[in-house]
């Protein structure tokens, strides 16, 4: 006989009780831990390099990247001398809790002030998996068009931080800057904006002072200042 | 297809605490400020079950479209499908979601191994860890 059952439960509930432990022990290590999200060639890595330089002089950083395929991205980063572990999904267009569970177990990376989780490219499902981190950034490029806040709400709305990339090649580009900072003010108002070019170093600072700005606001909550 | 074998673990846990049995269909709730498209989760849950005791289920999904509140002007019903705004169109005032974050599993229909005829409900909602939304 057909047995029907209620169940009622989330689809995403082992996933995000995962996510929640590994909270808990980032909180208790007081590493800060930022979720790169964004389409592919937005320059995540690129952006990661550049604030690498500046911030391990004061800062122990580790990485963790997402891909498809290939250990180019984590080799980039090795080669600043920083700690990385390349997760290859075989397929799989996002990194889930599980994932990041596995790499701290099979590399070094922590104790760090900031772990970076750098993304698989892509603007939709990377959205829907908490990976146990303070916040989400997107990165949009400039020559991705003007129009993919409103085309691809959820990450916009979803993420403390956008950051606007590729900066210097807008007087080449239709990219209307002042309708996607409105976009994304609608869909998050309290998110910062920021404006950035990895090529001549615009805004890189005022991204590094956020992120250790925010360092700085985890250790003192949770008691480890 | 991530998100299909998350539906399918939860399953195969349900399925578990009432005996072995075979999943005829499932049902999810499926909101749609989540960004999953519910044809593409049918298809992938065809995937994920193909040549395994439970092949040729089906998975049916409830559609929760999107709502939100504001505090002054009530519901905003000139949204546009799929956005997700966060300050009333209208006057400005910040914007409660008040549906379309689901993704959830509803219900499972399975028929136990060793049974044939009649059909039963069983509620679990009891066992729950509470975590519903």
């Amino acid at each position: 006989m057909t047995q029907v059952v209620t169940v009622r439960r989330r689809a995403l509930e082992a996933s995000e009780e995962r996510a929640q432990a590994l909270r808990r022990s980032f909180a208790d290590t007081g590493t800060l831990v930022v979720n790169i999200i964004s389409s592919p060639g937005s320059g995540k890595t690129t952006l990661l390099e550049a604030t690498l330089r500046r911030l391990t002089a004061g800062h122990h950083c580790a990485v963790i990247e997402g891909d498809v395929a290939t250990e180019r991205d984590a080799d980039r980063i090795r080669a600043l001398g920083v700690p990385a572990h390349q997760i290859l999904t075989g397929g799989a267009c996002h990194l889930d809790a599980r994932q990041i569970e596995a790499a701290l177990g099979a590399a070094r990376l922590l104790p760090a002030d900031i772990l970076f989780i750098e993304n698989v490219g892509n603007l939709i499902c990377p959205t829907t998996y908490d990976l146990g981190e303070d916040f989400k950034v997107a990165l949009l490029s400039v020559t991705e068009g003007d129009d993919k806040p409103f085309k691809y709400p959820a990450i916009f709305a979803r993420a403390e931080v956008t950051v606007i990339s590729k900066i210097d090649l807008l007087p080449h580009l239709p990219f209307d800057l002042a309708a996607v900072e409105e976009q994304l003010r609608s869909l998050n108002p309290g998110a910062a904006i920021l404006r950035t070019s990895a090529t001549t170093g615009e805004g890189i600072e005022g991204w590094c002072e956020l992120l250790v700005k925010r360092l700085a606001a985890k250790r003192r909550a949770t008691g480890q200042e | 297809m991530g998100i299909a074998l998350e539906i399918h673990r939860v399953c195969r846990d349900v399925v578990r605490q009432h005996g072995p049995g075979r999943i005829e269909s499932v049902r999810v709730a499926v909101g749609e400020l989540t960004a999953v498209e519910p044809e593409l989760l049918r298809f992938a849950w065809e995937a994920v079950v193909a040549d395994g005791p439970h092949a040729g289920s089906t998975l049916d999904v409830v559609w929760c479209p999107a709502t939100q509140l504001c505090s002054q002007c009530g519901d905003v019903k000139d949204r546009t499908a799929g956005s997700w705004l966060r300050i009333c169109p209208a006057c400005g005032r910040p914007l409660e979601v008040t549906g379309g974050d689901e993704l959830d599993v509803l219900e499972l229909r399975f028929t136990p191994d060793d049974d044939a005829g009649g059909a039963s409900a069983v509620d679990t909602q009891a066992h729950d860890r509470g975590d519903s939304p």
